[in-house]
This record gives structure tokens, C-alpha cells and sequence, in this order.
């Protein structure tokens, strides 16, 4: 294999990696400063009576917010980058700039959403406002830096692995959205269950959906004292925070594995021969579709096993 | 307002701090100021982020009186669909000056046909306020949702022109096509603009809510927007002065992070003085 | 440039959008608590996030392949990729981290597997998790949006002359605000086609044909005013 092919899937595994602890961390953050699907409990509790030690952090879904930071990253990175600047120094530079724009955003979000409660007698802590800025800041930058990595790679993939014709066509900041966009949205789709779920009502039964009547009533006490969000991304990088990162890691590696398999199948690589560009499409797609109905076998499979091994509702 | 259904909540009378223009009002002088500021792409550019941060306030207001009585998905939907709109409708904006530039030369009034853009945007806004709002199509039941869509559409065109006016320098499309859409700039110009659409209201909703600490904060994120456009101006400028230079982009960045800074720290403090209580910590009130 | 092309890519593109949000399972808020079917998030994020996801590839293959089903179909498949994904690891922290079985709220018998639903069901709850009906009806529902998505890019690469970059978030815009439009149709929750809701979908279509047509007649005014050529 030639090395400028072995360069191209090694880059592709690098960007896999990064993807991982890029969700990871999208989702561990959407964790520490409460935000998306499973803040409506934490907006709901002070209406239903349960004044609460949560961050509020209300800044829209998730898939905005961080294509927000990923982009505002990634034009600073661009920028720095376009002055001759080491994407060494330019990436994480950019990505402490999306987090500054990141906490500006979180606390008018928590005291604006705490003010608007006034008639459901919820203070302001100030604890709480000044203590969760920084965990919402490290991790977002994680998230951020990595997503600004990915763009950076993918935008320079073909210069990196020695043949710049297999760039991407879009600029760094446009990449910077579109993977700030899924990042969020995978982010709120699968990790916000294992908070929203699990460890908001970990007071009530295990095992079974959480009723409309506990809406509200979220678990306001931790094993020592009174829960704050801190309390929460502890639980959640047990599990949920890890799959969501492998979601992500792993449609980067088939999106990518696919058309770089296509490519190399067919002949396209190394010389990139036009000739060639059909039939590497063509696998590339027939290789994606492979995948789709694996999973879909694997969810009958895991729906089956489920239902035979936790049986039917047995509670109240 | 008297329209039956939805949680109608009657505006609060002004206490404290106001701002004096009331939702008809601030569409009308948002709208014709941003406008006019619009037709001159030779204005510094802090001339023109004033008019930006006003077509984005009249843009929340619009947000704020539409997504009040539920829209289903939540309030950040309504502020993408306005920016989804604003780039096709600057789009057809800047060809137009395009046009008008190719026939008659480069003439100080040939901008002006931008404002066909934001007129084209406002009928498509229009149509797809009455698709969504009328009984017998999806039926939102959402009264002025038509107008709320079409102001919506004109304001993110507005929005969206102007700062390519801000980066770019001029309106002329390959100028725009060159400096602010291939090297991506759009992305974050379309992002940061629907934040400061619906950003306040989202951030600030609740029971409790009130226009002028809403607003205060779409300043506040406009702000942030002038600081990153400033940062950019200022990076890709070719001149040292004039329209769109480095001199032109650091005071955008000063205006941004003035503006910025004045508005976060009132909106804090306001938030501190109308909540519940604000404490340094506690504990939380126990239930029996 | 080709304006009844651009027509055609850019109302076949919102259709498909409106009718790939149909299919997806979305419980919004509720979902995320165990609550009703679906993924836990947002009908518009979720298929925004798709139709990103397939857009990266099919702009990828568009600069080895000057074929619209291609090109079309490989960012339909990054769609379908992304769902399949998402949807199964959903369903893992469904089943290992919380215990549910997922379930159906809206039939008693799943359509496709025959699978009982009701007794599995925890009362109070619009059902939970992703039931197999539902994950069949999320990955038709990607590989349509998806399809839309690039479609649309598509067309605006090749026969409007978009520049990458400025063809990328064009479509982008046009298939969010259809998007949007189809999601206030189902308000905000769907389980998939064997929702009731489903059945409102003639509505989101005309309405999404109209805005798309709105939207391709611009798109067509651009090109002629700003003389965009090959």
C-alpha cells in the first residue's frame, strides 16, 4: 500500500478518535450545566413546588448551541490560521474563544431563566451560578477543541496525506458547523437519556418509564447533602457519557471508512482518476447500506432480548 | 390582545427599567433605519452593526410574540427558520445589486435593490406564515403568526445582508461570494444570528418573563456577533483604512465588546434585583 | 444553468425533507425521560443533524462523481448511517442503563415484527425507547431526508453553479425552514408511520412544495441576475 494511502486511513482514525472524545464530552457537558430535553424537568420542578440546586443552562438544543461554539472556534482558528499561525497554536486558541462565547451564554441563560420563575420562589445561588462555570467551560472545551481538530483535518485531509486533491470542498468554518450540528444533535439523542431517566428521578423505580405524574419531581438530594449538576456528570461518565462518544466516533469512522474504502476499491486512489469516480461512489454506498441493515438486525436482536429478559410491566 | 386560545399573557406595564418603543413601534423604526443603513455599504462598519443590532431585536420581538403561545419545537426552531430564510433572501439581494450595477454602473443607489431581497423574503415569509397558520393547511392557530413569518423573513434578510455589507466592504456579488460566503464566514454570521433571534427569549423564559430584560440581551449577543465580525474585518482587510480595513475592524471589535459588556453586566444585575432572592448559597426549601 | 432542473432539485429536496421528518420517531422533551417513543431530542435537530451528516459525504463524492443519483444516494446513506447509529445506541442506554424495554405507545401490535406492545408498556408513559417499527420507520425516514438534502446540493453545485461552500449552506437553509414547517404539521412528536399523526402528512407536503417552489424561484433569480455560469 502506497504511504500516502496508509497516511489517508490513518488520518481518518485520528479524526474517529477525536469524534469520541469530542461526543463524550458534548454530552458530559450537556450534563454539568443542564441543557436540552431533560432541562424541562429541571424548568418544571419550581413550578410543581421543588426549589432545586440545578444549573438552568437553557441555550437552546444542544445541536445549535454547539455548532454555535464549533463555529465561532473555527472562524478564530481560521482566522489565526489564515496569518500564518501553527494550527497547534491556531485550534486551541479558537476553541478557548467558542468557550468564552460558551459561558456568556450560560449565564444569561441560568439567571434569566432563574429570574423568570420569580413566583415559584426560586433563588438565585450564587454558588451554583459562579461554581458551574468552570466544569461547563473544560468540558465544553474538550468538545469544542476536538470538533476544531476534525474540521481542521478534514478541510487539510488531502494536503496532511500528500495529495491535495482530496481536500474537502468546504471551508474550515462551514466543517465546524456541520459537525458542531451532529455532535449536538447526537449529544441530546442519546446521552440525555441516560441523565434524563436514570439519575433525574433515581429516587423512583428502576426499570420502567418515568410517569407524567413524577414529571417535576426531580431527585433534589445527593448521596451527602443537596445534588448540584456537578454530582451528575460523575454519574453519567459511567455510561451514558461513553456511548454517546461511541456513537459519534463510530459514524465518523463508517461515514469516512466508506468512501475511503470506495476510493481505494475501485482504483480511484492513489492517482485519483476520474475514470474511477462512479464505481467508488457506488461501493461507498452499497458498503453504507451493508452497515444500515446490520443495525437494524442488531436493534430486532437487542428489542427481542429485552423483551424476553425483562418480561412484561410487572409494577403498579 | 384578545384572541382566544394559547396562554395569552397581557404585557406587564413598564417597571424599572423601559425601553421606550412598543412591539409596533420598534418594527417599524428597527425596520427603516436598518434599511436605509443598508443602502449605503460605504458606512463604517460600526454604522452599520448599529443596524444590524437593530434588525436583530426587531427580530427576537417578532420570535418572542409568535413562540409565546407554543409552537411545539420549542422557540429555537422559529429563529433558524428566519435565518434559513435570511441567506436566500441575501442571496437574491446581492444579485440584484449585481444586476442593477451591470446595467446602469456603479451608481451610490444601486444597493438599494438589495431591499428587493428582503421584499422577495417577506412574500415567501407571508406564504409560509398563512400554509402554517390557516385552518384547513397545518393550523398552528397562532394569531399574527403571518406577520410575525414575513417580519421574520425581512428581518434575518436584513440581518444577513448587513453583515455581509460589514465584512465584504460592498454588496456587489462576487465581492460577497469572495470575502464572506467560500471561506465559510456565512456559517458563523447564519449561527450567531439566529442566537441572537432566539436566544433571549428562550433564555429568559418562564412565567415571569419581560420584554425589556428580553431584549437587553439580543443586544448583548448582536454584541458578541460585532466583536467576531470586527475580529475577521480586521484580519482579511486588504486596506489599513476605510471601508472595511484593520482600523474599521478593531473599532467594530471595541463597539462589539462595549455594547457587549454594558448589556451583560445590566442584564445580570437586573436578574439579580427581580428574582425570587438572589443568596450567596442555601439550602434548598424542604417538602413534607 | 437549467431552471427547470433547479426547480426540480430544490422542491423534490423540501418534499423529502417534510417527508423524512414524518418518518423519524422523536419524543422530544418526554423521550428523554422515559416518557414517550423515540430519540430524545428535537424533530428538527435530529433530521438537521442527518441531513449535515449526509451532506459532508455527498459533497465528498461530488468531487469524484458528476452523477445525481449517486451523489444523491451517498449523502441519503450518511443520513441513514448517522440514524442507525444514533437510534441503536439510544436503545442500548434504553436497555442497559435504564432498564426499559422499548415499546410503542400508539399500536398494541408492532406492525412489522407482530411483537405485542401493550403489556410491556409502563402505565402513565406514551411508551419508551425505540420499538423496532419505529427504527425501521427512522432509517426509511433518514434515507428520504438525506436523499432530499443532497439532492438539493446537488442541484445547486452543478446546475445553479453555487460555489461549494455557498451551495452547502443554500441548501442547508431551504431544508431547514422545510423542515421546521413539516415539524410544527406533527407538533413537534412523531413515533413513525404508525402514528396517527402520520396521517397529516398531505397537509406538510403541499406546504413544503409551495416554499420550496418560493425558494427555487429565487434560487433561479440568483443565478440569472449574478450570472452564475459553469
Amino acid at each position: 500500500m502506497p504511504i500516502e494511502i496508509a497516511m489517508l486511513f490513518a488520518w481518518m482514525l485520528l479524526i474517529v478518535f477525536l469524534a469520541l472524545v469530542a461526543c463524550m464530552f458534548e454530552d458530559l457537558e450537556s450534563d454539568v450545566g443542564s441543557q436540552s430535553n431533560p432541562n424541562s424537568q429541571v424548568q418544571l420542578a419550581p413550578q410543581v413546588g421543588q426549589v432545586h440546586r440545578f444549573f438552568n443552562k437553557a441555550i437552546s438544543g444542544e445541536a445549535p448551541a454547539y455548532a454555535l461554539y464549533c463555529t465561532v472556534a473555527g472562524v478564530i482558528a481560521w482566522v489565526l490560521l489564515s496569518k500564518g499561525a501553527h494550527p497547534i497554536i491556531a485550534i486551541p486558541i479558537g476553541a478557548v474563544v467558542g468557550e468564552a462565547v460558551h459561558v456568556i451564554f450560560s449565564v444569561t441563560a441560568h439567571v434569566g431563566r432563574t429570574t423568570a420563575q420569580k413566583r415559584f420562589e426560586q433563588p438565585i445561588y450564587l454558588d451554583v451560578l459562579y461554581g458551574h462555570i468552570m466544569p461547563i467551560a473544560t468540558h465544553g472545551f474538550m468538545a469544542t477543541l476536538c470538533i476544531t481538530a476534525i474540521a481542521y483535518i478534514q478541510s487539510n485531509l488531502g494536503t496532511l496525506s500528500g495529495n491535495p486533491g482530496l481536500d474537502h470542498p468546504f471551508a474550515l468554518p462551514m466543517l465546524a458547523f456541520i459537525w458542531g450540528i451532529t455532535v449536538g444533535a447526537i449529544g441530546s439523542s442519546t446521552g440525555d437519556i441516560h441523565y434524563g431517566t436514570e439519575r433525574e428521578f433515581q429516587d423512583r423505580p428502576f426499570g420502567e418509564g418515568k410517569r407524567v405524574v413524577y414529571h417535576g419531581k426531580i431527585t433534589r438530594y445527593a448521596d451527602c447533602g443537596v445534588r448540584t449538576q456537578k454530582d451528575i456528570a460523575a454519574f453519567c461518565a459511567k455510561f451514558g457519557g461513553p456511548c454517546t462518544g461511541l456513537t459519534f466516533g463510530v459514524i465518523i469512522l463508517f461515514e469516512n471508512w466508506r468512501t475511503l474504502v470506495g476510493m481505494q476499491v475501485a482504483r480511484y486512489l492513489p492517482n485519483l482518476e476520474a475514470a474511477a469516480g462512479d464505481s467508488a461512489a457506488v461501493i461507498g454506498i452499497v458498503v453504507g447500506l451493508v452497515i444500515g441493515v446490520a443495525m437494524i438486525v442488531g436493534n430486532l436482536v437487542l428489542v427481542r432480548w429485552a423483551r424476553k429478559r425483562y418480561g412484561t410491566f410487572v409494577g403498579e | 390582545m384578545t384572541v382566544g386560545g394559547g396562554p395569552v399573557v397581557e404585557e406587564e406595564k413598564a417597571e424599572g427599567f423601559t425601553i421606550p418603543p412598543d412591539v409596533k413601534q420598534l418594527g417599524i423604526i428597527a425596520g427603516v433605519i436598518s434599511a436605509v443603513i443598508l443602502i449605503f455599504p460605504g458606512l463604517p462598519a460600526v454604522i452599520k452593526a448599529v443596524g444590524l443590532i437593530l434588525a436583530l431585536v426587531w427580530g427576537m420581538d417578532s420570535v418572542r410574540k409568535t413562540s409565546k403561545y407554543g409552537l411545539g419545537t420549542g422557540v429555537p426552531s422559529i429563529g433558524v427558520l428566519a435565518m434559513g430564510y435570511g441567506i436566500v433572501g441575501a442571496l437574491v439581494g446581492i444579485a440584484l445589486v449585481s444586476k442593477v450595477v451591470s446595467k446602469v454602473g456603479d451608481s451610490v443607489l444601486a444597493p438599494a435593490a438589495a431591499l428587493g431581497g428582503v421584499l422577495l423574503m417577506g412574500v415567501v415569509g407571508l406564504v409560509s406564515g398563512v400554509l402554517s397558520n390557516h385552518e384547513k393547511i397545518i393550523g398552528m392557530k397562532i394569531p399574527k403568526l403571518e406577520q410575525g413569518m414575513t417580519e421574520l423573513g425581512m428581518a434575518g434578510t436584513i440581518a444577513m445582508l448587513l453583515q455581509f455589507s460589514i465584512v465584504a466592504g460592498s454588496l456587489n456579488f462576487d465581492v460577497v461570494l469572495d470575502k464572506a460566503i467560500s471561506n465559510g464566514l456565512i456559517a458563523v454570521m447564519f449561527i450567531l444570528s439566529c442566537m441572537a433571534m432566539f436566544h433571549p427569549y428562550n433564555a429568559c423564559l418562564g412565567p415571569d418573563e419581560r420584554r425589556p430584560r428580553t431584549m437587553i440581551v439580543s443586544v448583548e449577543v448582536s454584541g458578541l456577533l460585532c466583536v467576531i465580525l470586527g475580529i475577521v474585518v480586521a484580519a482579511v482587510a486588504t486596506t489599513t483604512w476605510g471601508v472595511s480595513g484593520v482600523v474599521d475592524g478593531v473599532l467594530l471589535v471595541i463597539f462589539g465588546a462595549v455594547v457587549w459588556l454594558v448589556c451583560f453586566v445590566k442584564f445580570v444585575r437586573m436578574c439579580f434585583e427581580e428574582a425570587y432572592s438572589t443568596v450567596g448559597t442555601g439550602m434548598i426549601k424542604t417538602i413534607e | 444553468m437549467d431552471p427547470i432542473l433547479i426547480l426540480v432539485c430544490v422542491i423534490l429536496g423540501g418534499v423529502l425533507a417534510s417527508l423524512g421528518v414524518h418518518l423519524l420517531p422523536v419524543g422530544g422533551a418526554p423521550a428523554a425521560m422515559g416518557t414517550a417513543t423515540g430519540v430524545a431530542t428535537g424533530t428538527v435537530m435530529l433530521m438537521f443533524g442527518a441531513a449535515m451528516c449526509g451532506l459532508f459525504t455527498a459533497s465528498s463524492v461530488a468531487t469524484f462523481s458528476d452523477n445525481i443519483l449517486l451523489v444523491s444516494l451517498s449523502g441519503s446513506v450518511g443520513s441513514w448511517l448517522m440514524m442507525g447509529v444514533t437510534m441503536l445506541v439510544a436503545n442500548v442506554i434504553y436497555v442497559f442503563g435504564t432498564g426499559i424495554v422499548p415499546v410503542s405507545g400508539r399500536v398494541d401490535v408492532d406492525p412489522i415484527t407482530k411483537e405485542p406492545q401493550k403489556a410491556y408498556k409502563t402505565p402513565q408513559c406514551d411508551g419508551h425507547g425505540v420499538p423496532n417499527v419505529s427504527y425501521i420507520s427512522g432509517m426509511v425516514g433518514a434515507l428520504l431526508g438525506g436523499f432530499g438534502g443532497a439532492i438539493m446540493y446537488f442541484g445547486l453545485l452543478n446546475y445553479a453553479h453555487f460555489e461549494e461552500t455557498m451551495a452547502g449552506i443554500a441548501a442547508m437553509g431551504i431544508f431547514v425552514a422545510n423542515a421546521i414547517i413539516a415539524a410544527y404539521n406533527i407538533g413537534g412528536t412523531i413515533e413513525g408511520f404508525q402514528d396517527p399523526k402520520f396521517k397529516r402528512l398531505p397537509k406538510a407536503l403541499v406546504s413544503c412544495g409551495v416554499i420550496s417552489l418560493l425558494c427555487g424561484v429565487l434560487v433561479v433569480l440568483v443565478v440569472n441576475l449574478g450570472g452564475l455560469t459553469g
